[in-house]
């Protein structure tokens, strides 16, 4: 197992990329390798020893084998563990924009807040952020129309608006509250959501399943409600209680189902 | 500055040079029969040596290319490259921004890229648009099938009031040809109906798209224009369609060609999308030989295929209907524009599989197209980019060609749907192509078809536009080593573009501004003015524009390549 650690030296006012320092490609580097690393900072590239003093112990022959723990404020630092396949990223930190984008495997640990887009387009891998996540968590990006395709999302905090944009597949598990319109387009996958969402969950879904446990202040027009359901197992997942099942979004023809615990949500019957 | 191209393989169809061991020469930017002894030699020792490529159809410039950016940002993530000392910075995929445009063109040894549909009222952008690609030179066909004036012209049989109106407006808009889109399909689009067949009235127009063809025709010809008709025939991506096809094709033979620099009366184009047989998309299947029957007959038609290239794509054209009947079957996001009184377009992303059957014996038809025609020089290398497939992916096209162990592997490997084994004969085709038939559908046989005498060859005066290739075909089994076929065409060892050598070893090396060719048709001017005073408050009713605003004026043409001609002659 090789451990590579990053301490912060100093904060950048302009975010720093971290696409290319993955479990991917740095599983075989040495020190060296990372003194002499020039790392993305807006339009130019400065020296990452300018900003990190990295640690490197043991010995890795394969992404899998690597511990990457970052220490410090990493409020300024983008695309933490994007597109890594495997191996195991800490952030002992809030985290900038992308993190876990286009994750295919392996796992990251946040342990503070991220910002928006968190697991974008995530094909596989753990991503668990101990605090909250902002807009388009899980999402796929502008314009394109297949969000996380596979893998697992927990949320500790709350999350932001449009949660699992054009979700494609995998599971978000949100533990606490969630903004606007958590689903929309949502294509297939499972989103737990176990506190109160603000408003219109499953816009426009087509299919996939979204479990909300605490309470909902409004529901789209597109939503037929169907029955009272005790105990469902929801795609593959056994929930205790009762909850109400609504199917939609009529608007596009879909067979998207949002089941609501039926104790937080008499309003809406 | 002088160069010699030594030691090559040249295959130069149109001068019918097969494989020969010589050395090309230019200078000021032409090819040229001697050089001095100062002359610059570039090595190309039994590498493969050809005319730049000429593209006989593609969508690489205005509004739709856009609006495609636009609305499908998703795209441009795709083919992100850093700039260079040399190079502006490239993105984007079936959509790439203009200077990745043109860097991908010459990278594989093109130097002549025809835009296939301009309409007049967006001609001006469509020129901004040529003017930000690098190193090609770019002639684009003006929409007329779906013209108000057309189709009154049309109905009215009036063929020399419509010559006369094609001639001011190619002038007006800096366009080199007539293009005809679905006729009266996108104009019915206007009231949410398409034609189908070549006798399904336009609504409210009473003419139908058989007058609107045979009259464009005959426009063209008495006009004696350097290209043909240029026809994207009615039904285009429906089954049954095939009928349609050969209708069309059938309506031109009594027509007679008026032109020396070309061999077709009509050019129909991305015919794979025309040649499909049954009645729904269940019993759908290939309709490409009697299509092919049909050309291997009539030495007046040429075409491009559009050959699917199974990737993930984006569709964009003035066939509006068609584009909806794609949305409502794929159900992904969809653009759609009325050009007031001219088209309409449409836009919807695409996702070609191998595993899907419709799409494997759509990529099988082409294929059987370019292995049924039997002369190469009526057959042409396209993937109607980016409907098919983007232009990139010509060399893998190549491959295919070339070897029939390829396609073979495909079918048998499950790389495509076993649908291709019972609704194409394309597995019982063996045909193989050689580095002169590529040769000829990639460079001369285009070239040909659009009357360009200073490109697509390597004779004496010819632009020097020349690619040369790292494969030795003297030396290579292209039906063994279609991987290295493949690699060597996307990457060209050397693109010259008259005279300037742009790529060396697959890189960018130097850039040069693109050049616009545009047909002036000259001798009918009084005929023009005539017309004019027709069109005149008919323009000002109907269009939003002022017609001031509507012209092409001469800054937005950086680099004009004007082709006279002498009307009729």
């Amino acid at each position: 197992m090789k451990t590579i650690t990053f301490n912060q030296k100093k904060t950048s006012p302009i975010a720093l990329e971290f696409d290319e320092l993955i479990p991917d490609t740095i599983y075989n580097w040495e020190k060296s390798d990372f003194d002499k690393y020039m790392v993305p900072i807006g339009n130019s590239k400065f020296s990452l020893s300018n900003y990190f003093d990295v640690e490197v112990g043991g010995e890795a022959e394969s992404p899998a084998e690597v511990k990457m723990i970052l220490n410090g404020d990493l409020g300024r630092v983008k695309y933490i563990g994007n597109k890594m396949s495997d191996g195991q990223v800490i952030a002992n930190s809030s985290v900038d924009l992308h993190c876990g984008a286009e994750m295919s495997g392996g796992s990251i640990l946040v342990n503070g807040d991220a910002e928006s887009y968190a697991g974008r387009e995530m094909t596989g891998g753990e991503l668990e952020i101990k605090g909250n996540v902002k807009e388009f968590c899980g999402a796929s990006y502008i314009g394109d129309w297949r969000g996380m395709t596979a893998g697992m999302i927990t949320i500790h905090g709350n999350a932001g608006k449009q949660l699992g944009e054009c979700l494609t597949g995998g599971e978000i598990h949100v533990k606490g509250n969630c903004d606007i319109l958590p689903g929309i387009h949502m294509n297939k996958g499972l989103i737990q959501i176990d506190g109160d969402v603000t408003r219109w969950p499953g816009g426009q879904m087509q299919n996939g399943d979204i479990v909300i446990n605490g309470t909902l202040s409004r529901f789209l027009e597109g939503f037929n409600q169907e029955e009272v359901v005790i105990d469902p197992t929801i795609a593959g997942k056994s929930f205790s209680g009762k909850y109400i099942k609504f199917t939609g979004d009529i608007a596009r023809n879909g067979k998207g189902t949002i089941w609501l615990a039926a104790n937080k949500n008499r309003h809406l019957l | 500055m002088e160069y010699i191209i030594k030691n090559g393989i040249v295959y130069d169809p149109t001068n019918k040079i097969e494989g020969e061991k010589k050395d090309v020469m230019f200078k000021n930017g032409k090819i040229v029969d001697n050089v001095s002894s100062d002359a610059k030699v570039l090595d190309a020792t039994d590498k493969l040596v050809m005319a730049a490529g000429v593209d006989p159809h593609s969508h690489i410039a205005g509004p739709k290319l856009v609006v495609g950016r636009l609305y499908r940002p998703e795209d441009s993530r795709r083919g992100v490259k850093p700039k260079t000392a040399t190079t502006r910075a490239e993105s984007g995929f079936s959509i790439p921004s203009c200077p990745a445009t043109g860097y991908r063109y010459s990278r594989m040894g093109y130097g002549t890229v025809v835009e296939a549909a301009m309409p007049p009222l967006e001609a001006k952008h469509t020129h901004e648009e040529i003017v930000a690609i690098p190193n090609i030179d770019i002639p684009a066909l003006a929409l007329f099938g779906n013209n108000w004036f057309t189709l009154e012209y049309a109905k009215d049989n009036n063929v020399e009031d419509l010559a006369a109106f094609i001639s001011k407006w190619l002038k007006i808009t800096r366009g080199y040809g007539v293009k005809i889109v679905n006729p009266g399909g996108s104009e019915a689009w206007g009231w949410g109906m398409n034609v189908h067949g070549l006798d399904d009235p336009v609504p409210y127009w009473d003419v139908t798209s058989r007058e609107v063809i045979h009259t464009l025709a005959e426009a063209n010809e008495s006009l004696g224009l350097p290209h043909s008709i240029h026809l994207h025939p009615n039904d285009l991506g429906h089954p049954g369609n095939y009928e349609t096809t050969v209708g069309s094709m059938d309506l031109i033979k009594d027509i007679s060609k008026n032109s020396p620099v070309r061999d077709q009366t009509v050019h129909m184009t991305h015919i794979q999308y025309h040649s499909y047989a049954g009645t729904n998309w269940r019993d759908f299947e290939s309709g490409a030989e009697d299509i092919s029957k049909f050309i291997n007959k009539n030495d007046y038609v040429t075409c491009d295929v559009g050959q699917i290239t199974l990737d993930e794509t984006t569709t964009m054209t003035a066939d509006a209907p068609m584009e909806f009947d794609l949305h409502q079957l794929n159900g992904l996001k969809w653009a759609n524009k009325d050009i007031e009184l001219e088209t309409s377009s449409g836009i919807v992303p695409f996702i070609y599989s191998g595993r899907n059957s419709v799409h494997s014996v759509q990529w099988a038809i082409g294929l059987e197209m370019f292995l049924m025609v039997n002369n190469p020089w009526q057959i042409m290398l396209t993937t109607d980019n980016p409907n098919a497939g983007p232009f990139i992916r010509y060399p893998k096209v190549i491959s295919w060609l070339m070897s029939n162990k390829r396609r073979t592997e495909m079918i048998e490997h499950g790389e495509v749907h076993k649908a291709v084994g019972r609704k194409s004969s394309l597995a019982t085709l063996d045909r193989e192509y050689d580095f002169d038939e590529i040769a000829t559908i990639s460079r001369a046989a285009p070239a040909r078809a659009y009357g360009f005498t200073d490109r697509g060859h390597l004779g004496v005066d010819a632009r020097a536009d020349i690619a040369v290739y790292d494969i030795k075909p003297n030396e290579i089994d292209p039906s063994n080593e279609y991987e290295t076929i493949e690699c060597a065409f996307g990457n060209a060892a050397l693109t010259v573009k008259d005279g300037q050598i742009i790529v060396q070893d697959g890189e960018i090396v130097s850039t040069k501004e693109s050049q616009t060719i545009w047909a002036n048709v000259q001798g009918i001017e009084e005929r023009e003015n005539e017309v004019m005073k027709k069109v005149m408050p008919v323009f000002d009713k109907y269009y939003t524009i002022k017609f001031e605003n509507y012209l092409v004026h001469d800054h937005y043409i950086h680099n004009p390549i004007e082709v006279n001609i002498q009307a009729g002659k």
